[in-house]
Formats: C-alpha cells, sequence, structure tokens
C-alpha cells in the first residue's frame, strides 16, 4: 500500500515536472517571441539541470532520504507554483533581468525535480522491493505522467487556467504528494509536525496566489502594455496585440506600440495632409504599409480622389482592421469603401511588378529595425517608387523620430536626395511616440508647406504647420550617410540612437 | 534539354560504357536530386575514336569564335561593338560555361561563378562591360565608380560558423586567443601593403588582370613555392589564420594552399583593391544566378544568325584560312567554317584534341597543361527558411569554419523584401582540393546520389542539423571535372600558356586558361585582347 502510493507519487511528480518545463517554454515564447529557440533553449536547460540534481541526489545520506523527498517536494510546489506569476510580475516590472531570472528558475526547478526520482527509488529501495521492479514501475509512471500532462496542458489547462493558474495548480499537487507522504511516513520521519506545518504554509500561499491570479496577471499585463488586452494574435508574420483603457485603443505590433487612439489623428494628420492639401488634383493615391486603415482614412476624406491602393504585407492585419467594431470605428471602415484596394504583398514585390502611376504615395513601413526592413529604405527602393510617381506627384514617408533617432532621421533624407527626390523634411509631436519626422520627397523643387486646409482638422491650421516644418537647433540636421544597401547604415544607427534614449 | 542531347548522343554516336554516364539522370534519394555533368559526353567524344560525318556545309565567316563561356562571349561582344559583322560563335556544349546558371522552381541560381568584385582601376574591359549593362552608373572609370546598388552584395555579406555559433566576416575569431588574432592582423597588414607595391618595372606586383603584374624577379620567385610554404616560413602559424587561407585558395581556385603558388595566394587578397562611391572597401557585385547576367549580356550583342549551335571537333590552319568543322550533336550534321580568324575560346585541354598541331602552336598538354581542379555547384530549392539567431541572420555567403567545403549562398539574398519570401535556394559551392584529380574525377563520373548528396550538404547539416532536410524541394548538382586550371607553383613562367598568348596569326586564344587562374577578370580579359586585336 505505501509502495503503491509512492509510485503514484511519481505520477503527480512526473506531471509537475513536465509542467513546469512546458511553462518555462510557453511563458518564454510567448514573452521573448521567437519560439521554436526559446522553447528549445529552455527544455535543454531544464533537462541539464535535471541532471545535475539527480547528480547532486547521491550525495543525500541514506536515512534521509525520505526526509529530503519530502523537503524537495515542497520547495518544488512553492518554487515551481510560483514560478510563472513571478515571471510575469519580473515581466512587466523589470525588462532587463528577466532572461537571467527565466534561467535560474528553470535550472532551480530542473535541478529540484532532477532530484525527485532518484530519491524515491531509494526509498523504495530500502523498503525492499526487487529493484529491477522499482525501475521498471517508476519509469512507466514517471513516462505516464509526462504524456498526462503533455497532452493536458495545451488543450485544458493553459488555455482555461492561463500558465500562472497552471503552474500553481501543480505547485498544489507537489505539496500534496508532500504532505500525504509525510502523513503515511510519519513513523519513519523523526518530527513529523514540522512537515505538517510548513507543507500547510506553503499551501496556503499556493491557494492564496491561485485566487489572486487573475488580478496578479491582469495586473502585470497591464504593467506590460499599460492596459487590458483585448485582442492578441500571432499571424504569419507578426504579433498583433490590441489594448484597451477606457477610450483609448492602442495596437502594438511586435511589442512596439503603432498607434494609441487618444492622439493617433496628429500622426495621420500630419502624415496625410501635407501632401494632399498642396494637390487638390489627386485622383489616384498609393499608400505602402499602414494596414491599420487610418492614413486610408485621411486620404478618404477628400472626395476628388478616384481610386487608393494600399499595399500592406499582412492579410490578418487589415482583416482585422476591416472586421473589428472598435477598429472599424476608428478608421471609419476605411478599409471597406468602394475606392479603396487592399493588396496583401510585399511592397516592393508589389512595386517591381506593377506599373501604375500616383499623384500621391504615402509610405508607413515598420521602422529600421532589421536588414530586412532597413532595405525599405533603400536608394532602390525608393527609385522604384519614384518610377510610381506622377511627374507632378508627392511621396511621404515616416522616417523615424528627429529628436529621438536624429541619425536614423537624417541618413533616411540622404537616401531620399540620392534616389533622386528634392526633399522636404516635417516633424510633428505625438505624445504617445514623442516627436515624429516625416520626409516629403517631389520629383522637382518647390513644395511649400499649406497655410491653410480646405478640410477641418483636429491638429493641423496655419500656426501649427508652421512649426511643423521649423527645425528647431536640437532638431538639426546631422551629417550621416545615405542608406547604402551593402552595409545599411540605417539600421546600425537605428540600433545606436534608440539604444541611447533607452536607458 | 540536356535530356535530349544526351538521348540522342546516347542513340546516334556513342556505343561503350561512357555514354551512360552524362548529361542529366534522375537520381533517387527520396529526394528529387538532378544530377547534370556539363560537357563530359562531348569531351569523351572528342577522347574517343568516334567516326564524324564528313562536312554537309560550308560557310565563310569572318572571325570564328569558338567557345560561349566568358572568354569567347566577351570577345564577340566587343568586336560587334567595335563594329564587326562578320562574327559567328560557336557555344560549344554550354552557353556561359563556368558561368552557367539554372532555375529550380522558377528561381534562378548559378551553376558556376557567383560573384565579381568589384573592378580594379587595371579591368578597364569589365568596367566597359558593366558600364554598358547599366551596373557603373556614373564615373565608370574612375578610382570610385557609382554602381546599381541592387547589384552591390546586400548587408550582411558573410558569416563563419564556429563551433556551433555564428560570427560576422570570414577570418575565424570568435574563440581565438591573442596569438592568433595578432598573425591575423600581421597577414592583413601585409597583404594591404602589397596592394600598392610596384616592381622594379614600374607595374603593381599583384596586378588583375594578372599578365599586368610586375615581372620584376624578386618578386615572382614567389611563384617557386607553395602557399603553405611560405605562410610557414614568414612564421605564420595560427590555426584559425591557416584554415581561412587554405579555405581562400579553395574557393577562388579550386586547390588548397599546399597546392597554389604563393605568389597566386597572395594574389587573391592583393590585387583587387576596387572601389565604389557608393559601398564599402571590398564589396561585390551578384545576382541571383551568380554572375550569369554578364555573359546573357555580353551574348545579347549577337543576332541570331550569328551563332552556330554545336562544337568544334577539328581547327586546321590552311594557310590562307583556318577550316573549322562544327558538329551539330543534335542533327549530327558537320559544317564547315572558312575563317580568316579563329579566336579558340574553348579549355585548353579541349583544344588540344580539337586544334590541329596545338603543340607546333607552342602549347603541349603533356608538358604545360596546368593540374585542373573538379567542383561540384549543388542548388537546393527550398519552401521556407530555416531558423536564424536574431543576432547572425542568413548572410548573402555562410561559411563553416574547419569545413574542407565551401559553404552556401542564399539566391534570394538581394531581393528587397520587407519578409523572407515564400521559398529560395541555397546553392552549396564544393571544390575537391587536396586530392587527386584524377581520382575525384574517375569517382565523380560514377558518383551515386547518395555520394553526391553528401559533398553538397555537408556544410548545410552541420549548421541545422536533421532540420536542413525538412526544407529541401528539389536538388541539382552541377559536376564539373575539369572546372578550372588551378596556378600550382611554377605556373607563372609556364612557356606554353606564354607561347599562346603571344600568338598573333589566324589562330588566336582566348580563355582564363591563358592565366593559369579562373576568374571572370581573366577569362573576360582574354576576350577582350584577342577583340581588340582584330579591331
Ligand atoms: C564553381 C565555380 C565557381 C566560380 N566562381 C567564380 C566567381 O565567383 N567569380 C569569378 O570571377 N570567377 C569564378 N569562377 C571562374 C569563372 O567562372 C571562369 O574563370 C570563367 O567563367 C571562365 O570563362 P572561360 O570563357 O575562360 O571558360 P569556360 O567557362 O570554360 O568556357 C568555355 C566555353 O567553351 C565551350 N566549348 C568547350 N568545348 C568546345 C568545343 N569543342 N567547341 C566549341 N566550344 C567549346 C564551352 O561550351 C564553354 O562555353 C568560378 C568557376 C567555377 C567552376
Amino acid at each position: 500500500m505505501r509502495d503503491r502510493l509512492l509510485i503514484l507519487s511519481v505520477f503527480i511528480v512526473a506531471s509537475c515536472g513536465l509542467a513546469y518545463e512546458l511553462i518555462a517554454g510557453a511563458l518564454a515564447s510567448y514573452l521573448l517571441g521567437d519560439s521554436v529557440l526559446q522553447f528549445s533553449s529552455i527544455i535543454g536547460t531544464y533537462l541539464f539541470a535535471m541532471g545535475l540534481g539527480s547528480h547532486c541526489s547521491k550525495y543525500v545520506k541514506e536515512e534521509r532520504a525520505l526526509a529530503t523527498f519530502i523537503d524537495v517536494e515542497l520547495l518544488v510546489g512553492l518554487i515551481g507554483g510560483l514560478s510563472a506569476l513571478f515571471l510575469f510580475l519580473v515581466f512587466a516590472w523589470a525588462n532587463a533581468p528577466f532572461r537571467t531570472v527565466l534561467y535560474a528558475l528553470v535550472v532551480i526547478c530542473g535541478a529540484l525535480v532532477g532530484m525527485e526520482i532518484p530519491l524515491v527509488m531509494r526509498v523504495l529501495n530500502q523498503r525492499k522491493t526487487a529493484f529491477a521492479d522499482i525501475v521498471s514501475r517508476v519509469l512507466t509512471f514517471d513516462y505516464m505522467g509526462a504524456l498526462a500532462v503533455s497532452l493536458l496542458f495545451p488543450l485544458v489547462l493553459a488555455p482555461k487556467l492561463g500558465l500562472a493558474r497552471t503552474a500553481l495548480l501543480f505547485g498544489i499537487c507537489n505539496v500534496g504528494v508532500a504532505l500525504w507522504t509525510a502523513r503515511v511516513f510519519r513513523r519513519e520521519l523523526v518530527n513529523p509536525v514540522h512537515f505538517y506545518l510548513r507543507g500547510g504554509i506553503v499551501l496556503m500561499l499556493l491557494g492564496g496566489s491561485f485566487v489572486a491570479a487573475d488580478r496578479l496577471t491582469a495586473w502585470s499585463e497591464k504593467a506590460i502594455y499599460g492596459d487590458e488586452i483585448i485582442h492578441a494574435e500571432t499571424t504569419h508574420y507578426q504579433r498583433l496585440v490590441l489594448t484597451k483603457w477606457q477610450d483609448d485603443l492602442r495596437l502594438y505590433i511586435n511589442g512596439n506600440l503603432q498607434f494609441s487612439s487618444r492622439d493617433e489623428y496628429r500622426y495621420h494628420e500630419a502624415l496625410v495632409h501635407p501632401v494632399l492639401e498642396k494637390q487638390p488634383w489627386t485622383r489616384k493615391v498609393l499608400i505602402l504599409g499602414g494596414g491599420d486603415g487610418l492614413a486610408l482614412r485621411e486620404v478618404l476624406r477628400y472626395p476628388q480622389i478616384e481610386s487608393v491602393t494600399l499595399v500592406d504585407l499582412d492579410p490578418a492585419m487589415t482583416t482585422l482592421f476591416s472586421t473589428s467594431a472598435p477598429l472599424v470605428a476608428l478608421n471609419k471602415g476605411a478599409l471597406k469603401d468602394k475606392r479603396a484596394h487592399v493588396v496583401n504583398e510585399d511592397a516592393g514585390q508589389w512595386l517591381e511588378k506593377d506599373n501604375g502611376v500616383f499623384d500621391a504615395i504615402i509610405i508607413d513601413f515598420p521602422d529600421p529595425s532589421n536588414f530586412a526592413l532597413g532595405k525599405l529604405y533603400s536608394v532602390p527602393m525608393f527609385r522604384l517608387v519614384n518610377r510610381h510617381l506622377a511627374q507632378n506627384g508627392l511621396m511621404v514617408v515616416q522616417s523615424t523620430s528627429p529628436m529621438h533617432a536624429p541619425r536614423s532621421y537624417w541618413s533616411i533624407n540622404k537616401t531620399l536626395e540620392e534616389a533622386g527626390f528634392v526633399t522636404t523634411p516635417y516633424h510633428a509631436y505625438v505624445p504617445s511616440f514623442g516627436e515624429w519626422g516625416f520626409i516629403i520627397g517631389a520629383k522637382q523643387a518647390g513644395y511649400t508647406p499649406p497655410t491653410a486646409y480646405r478640410l477641418p482638422m483636429k491638429f493641423l491650421d496655419t500656426e501649427s504647420t508652421r512649426q511643423m516644418f521649423f527645425f528647431p537647433p536640437d532638431m538639426h540636421k546631422v551629417d550621416v550617410e545615405a542608406n547604402r544597401l551593402n552595409n545599411q547604415s540605417l539600421v546600425h544607427y537605428f540600433e545606436q540612437d534608440w539604444s541611447r534614449v533607452l536607458r | 534539354m540536356e535530356l535530349t542531347r544526351r538521348k540522342v548522343l546516347q542513340l546516334g554516336l556513342a556505343a561503350g560504357a561512357g555514354m551512360a554516364l552524362g548529361g542529366c539522370k534522375l537520381l533517387q534519394l527520396g529526394l528529387n536530386i538532378k544530377g547534370y555533368w556539363p560537357g563530359m559526353l562531348e569531351g569523351h567524344l572528342l577522347r574517343g575514336n568516334t567516326q564524324l560525318p564528313a562536312p554537309s556545309v560550308e560557310r565563310k565567316v569572318g572571325v570564328a569564335i569558338l567557345g560561349g563561356g566568358a572568354a569567347g562571349l566577351f570577345a564577340a561582344w566587343k568586336l560587334v561593338r567595335g563594329g564587326r559583322k562578320d562574327v559567328l560563335l560557336v557555344d560549344g556544349p554550354e552557353f556561359g560555361g563556368n558561368c552557367a546558371a539554372g532555375a529550380l522552381g522558377g528561381l534562378a541560381h548559378p551553376r558556376g561563378a557567383h560573384y565579381l568584385p568589384l573592378p580594379s582601376l587595371e579591368s578597364r574591359h569589365v568596367r566597359e562591360l558593366l558600364a554598358d549593362m547599366g551596373v557603373i552608373e556614373r564615373d565608370a572609370f574612375t578610382a570610385k565608380p557609382y554602381f546599381d546598388e541592387r547589384v552591390l552584395v546586400h548587408a550582411p555579406e558573410e558569416r563563419l560558423w564556429v563551433d556551433g555559433r555564428w560570427q560576422e566576416g570570414l577570418l575565424p575569431r570568435t574563440g581565438m586567443d591573442a596569438d592568433e588574432l595578432k598573425q591575423q592582423q600581421r597577414f592583413l597588414d601585409f597583404v594591404a601593403g602589397l596592394r600598392d607595391k610596384t616592381g622594379s618595372d614600374g607595374r603593381r606586383v599583384f596586378a588583375i588582370p594578372l599578365v599586368l603584374s610586375s615581372t620584376d624577379p624578386q618578386w615572382r620567385a614567389l611563384d617557386q613555392l607553395s602557399f603553405a610554404q611560405w605562410l610557414k616560413r614568414e612564421g605564420y602559424t595560427a590555426p584559425g589564420l591557416l584554415w581561412y587561407l587554405d579555405y581562400a585558395c579553395r574557393d577562388d581556385y579550386g586547390a588548397g594552399s599546399a597546392q597554389t603558388s604563393a605568389w597566386a595566394g597572395l594574389h587573391y587578397f592583393a590585387s583587387r583593391g576596387g572601389h565604389a562611391a557608393n559601398a564599402e572597401e571590398g564589396a561585390i557585385l551578384t545576382w541571383p544566378d551568380g554572375i550569369n547576367p554578364l555573359v546573357r549580356h555580353l551574348a545579347a550583342a549577337l543576332q541570331p544568325a550569328q551563332r552556330l549551335a554545336g562544337m568544334a571537333v577539328q581547327v586546321t590552319d590552311a594557310g590562307k584560312a583556318v577550316h573549322v568543322d562544327v558538329l551539330n550533336v543534335l542533327s549530327r550534321k558537320v559544317t564547315r567554317l572558312i575563317a580568316d580568324q579563329v579566336i579558340c575560346a574553348m579549355p585548353l585541354h579541349v583544344a588540344a584534341h580539337v586544334v590541329s598541331d596545338l603543340a607546333g602552336l607552342g602549347f603541349d598538354l603533356h608538358r604545360h597543361g596546368l593540374p585542373h581542379a573538379a567542383w561540384q555547384v549543388s542548388n537546393f530549392l527550398i519552401d521556407a527558411f530555416p531558423q536564424e539567431p536574431v543576432e547572425h541572420p542568413l548572410a548573402w555567403d555562410n561559411v563553416v569554419y574547419g569545413s574542407n567545403s565551401l559553404g552556401y549562398v542564399n539566391s534570394t539574398h538581394q531581393l528587397i523584401r520587407q519578409y523572407k519570401p515564400e521559398s529560395s535556394v541555397f546553392t552549396a559551392y564544393h571544390a575537391f582540393a587536396n586530392e587527386d584529380p584524377r581520382a575525384v574525377r574517375a569517382r565523380l563520373e560514377h558518383a551515386s546520389a547518395e555520394a553526391l548528396y553528401e559533398v553538397a550538404a555537408q556544410d548545410l547539416q552541420r549548421v541545422y542539423g536533421w532540420r536542413w532536410r525538412q526544407h529541401v524541394q528539389q536538388v541539382e548538382i552541377t559536376v564539373r571535372g575539369h572546372a578550372m586550371s588551378t596556378p600550382a607553383p611554377g605556373f607563372l613562367g609556364n612557356p606554353g600558356l606564354a607561347a599562346l598568348r603571344a600568338l598573333d596569326g589566324r589562330i588566336r586564344f582566348a580563355h582564363a586558361d591563358l592565366s593559369g587562374l579562373s576568374v571572370f577578370e581573366e577569362a573576360s580579359w582574354w576576350g577582350n585582347q584577342a577583340a581588340e586585336a582584330l579591331l
């Protein structure tokens, strides 16, 4: 009977052991992205730590084997159980040491879990069960436990309970095993009451956290994104997270803020109208990027515009922004407008094969944070765009921040010039981004900013426009290289500029 | 196309075991692997004593160019540009030769040469071509021409896999000790100093084209020993550096540093030094299909009537004209060209079987022939990119430290895309260096799919492990038994080559073999020389 109990605890212990490993892997890939890498490195580390643990177990004295097993169970329950919650909080409040804490936890949990099975075997062995029989029975239950969890975790636990509470649940199981073992073997333990007491405290702690977990994770997710998440989706290309707090909707792509509904009008008015106000003859417009439909919304306000082609890579993005009610309200259904033509294709590829010519081109690409995105801000790319621009047309490019990333901003300006554009740089203050930069490109000189707008604007007027085109001394032009595909200086500038700003 | 040619050859001309091997065959290994042995059947044909039909047509031409590789096509382009219309080009077995290209799943890929360094100031002929193509946009003959950025290799250019991790650049640095790094720096400083060095005759010591280099005996003495010997003599012992230099020799010459002349080994590092107004030092030019666009541009200068399909089987100087018998392998017809001038742009080991009395012209294959390296160019069509670390994304050229292979190149690297495309072709290069070339060739003729695949995928499997195979859709392996002459010690003074370079009669030669080392600049230089002499 007691042996059977120990075997049953092996089953539970094995389930818990695998569960912590899966939870750590899932958490890492959820928070850090790049799931294959995260998962495999977490699992590798965990297995390695288990090896360490089982090695260490041999230093436990024979007579202490049972007591140590119970202690280890309590510790696994406590640390493993709180691991996910703790990691959420660490990620939310202190971004930098997250990886260190994660791996430290994985190593500790792994080492403790690694001690469990060898200890159980020794306890059983002391009780004179035939050794070969023990090994096979223990291993059978070990693997069965693993199978059970590997199915339960993705199908039931993670979706129903969430990562934090799943971990707590397994922690409670571990403590249960500890308490049960202590009770059944109480006669062999020197002081069983100590174990009951410790177990009770840990159990209360875990139980309390289980109840409060929801509030705690919501609070920590809020700390990550600031607000409650109303939609999260990992598409073929990127991770989209939509948050909401009161009337503030925010979109994050791969963790980077794309807009806040509170002040996006500033960004999009500044992006669109300095071009379109000056071109009352505009009939055909091209938007590259901008799958949220917000620039499109501004463009469609001009009744004379006949067609707008919007090229955005990610169909999930344009679908989300043409179906979700709050988002459709935000972009005024722009993506479903009869004049809008949405194309889901890589912009470079589309430009290479299309030969349409447009009166205005609006470029709202992601920032040049890696070599692939850096290519979008290159002489050949801008030349390609140039071929699609009417002789008297205007183009505008979102160009990072002349305040926070001055070298990136002026490098884009230089690249545009080298691609044959006469440029006019300007900037606008968007509270959720800071001072943001744009550059207008034309085939000939002579662009002057608008002094008034025919359409009603929330942000733009004569004075705010004048200020947009004025560069105070702290935003003066810096001398930098154009972005050459051969070395992509822009990507280096961007990295360096922002690493200076962020601590 | 290759398949039908092979069929015809098998049915029509060939008897004997050798024939069944060549051309193109489908090999199976659960994977779709296609093997391709360009020129092999034709080579066997010339060497065997196959009875050829008598000429059925005669045709008079001004200049007959025999060979559609870089050298022959350059000559043709130059002649047409110079106003000559009476030109006829005979392609031979493979259009483009070592600059050939193919396609898998609609994606173009190289079957040979894959890049061109920024041309040196001496390489005016290459600059002229690049300007004509629009690749050089302005200032073609200045120190810093302005290039079309689409073909300047995009960052990140290269990375090296050292002990399970990537590093930037090909000189191994990760985990190397201070002495190693010091020796690397010493070597780099030394070759940097060589770039502007001139010999006693006032010429650059290491120029490209090679024949413009100084003949100063002090420097030429370097040709008497192997690169490995020279490195030893100069006290270079660092294993990382020595591996890298051996890699460089294999990559450029198809032979290891112990089989390469020290002069040639240094030439690789000291001769280039071209610059661009809009790229970093040492940048290179590349296209998805390697440098095949260069030969395609050259060929576009010719009208269809200026080309004749087939291969030269006999070239005889008949006094007033040269008679060239051209066999059309498909129709089995032989056309006799009566040519005022002939530019022989086929490899010299082929010319030795085609040109009557080549030895009489000064080149005796047995005495003067340089060793030939065998190469294998393996193209993998993949339907998804393998996972790469964020801090070291896939580069254009990806090399494995310590490997005896040459790494792999991504054919879609130059695309301007926000995300990687759905599919791509990876090209893995392998030169069979540090082995007896004859033994290699004998083995390659009968190589099984498994054997070829093993060689092809070795670096990829080292890097990506078992996951690599999952991504692969199709494989095409080009085997080049006689890919290139290798610059063994003593090659500079080879009298047979000197004799052919100096020919000024009705028959001239134009081929990279004349230089003794095989790069596009050298091949095209000889095409340019031959054409200029006839303009
Ligand atoms: C795998 C590989 C990679 C390389 N990579 C590079 C590189 O990256 N950069 C670089 O600069 N160089 C590179 N090279 C070298 C470069 O490709 C060669 O130097 C160059 O292409 C040689 O051109 P060629 O015209 O002299 O000779 P070949 O390419 O040998 O051309 C000979 C031509 O003669 C024809 N021919 C043969 N027999 C006959 C006949 N009987 N009658 C008529 N015609 C005949 C053939 O069809 C062929 O078209 C590489 C070579 C190889 C093999």
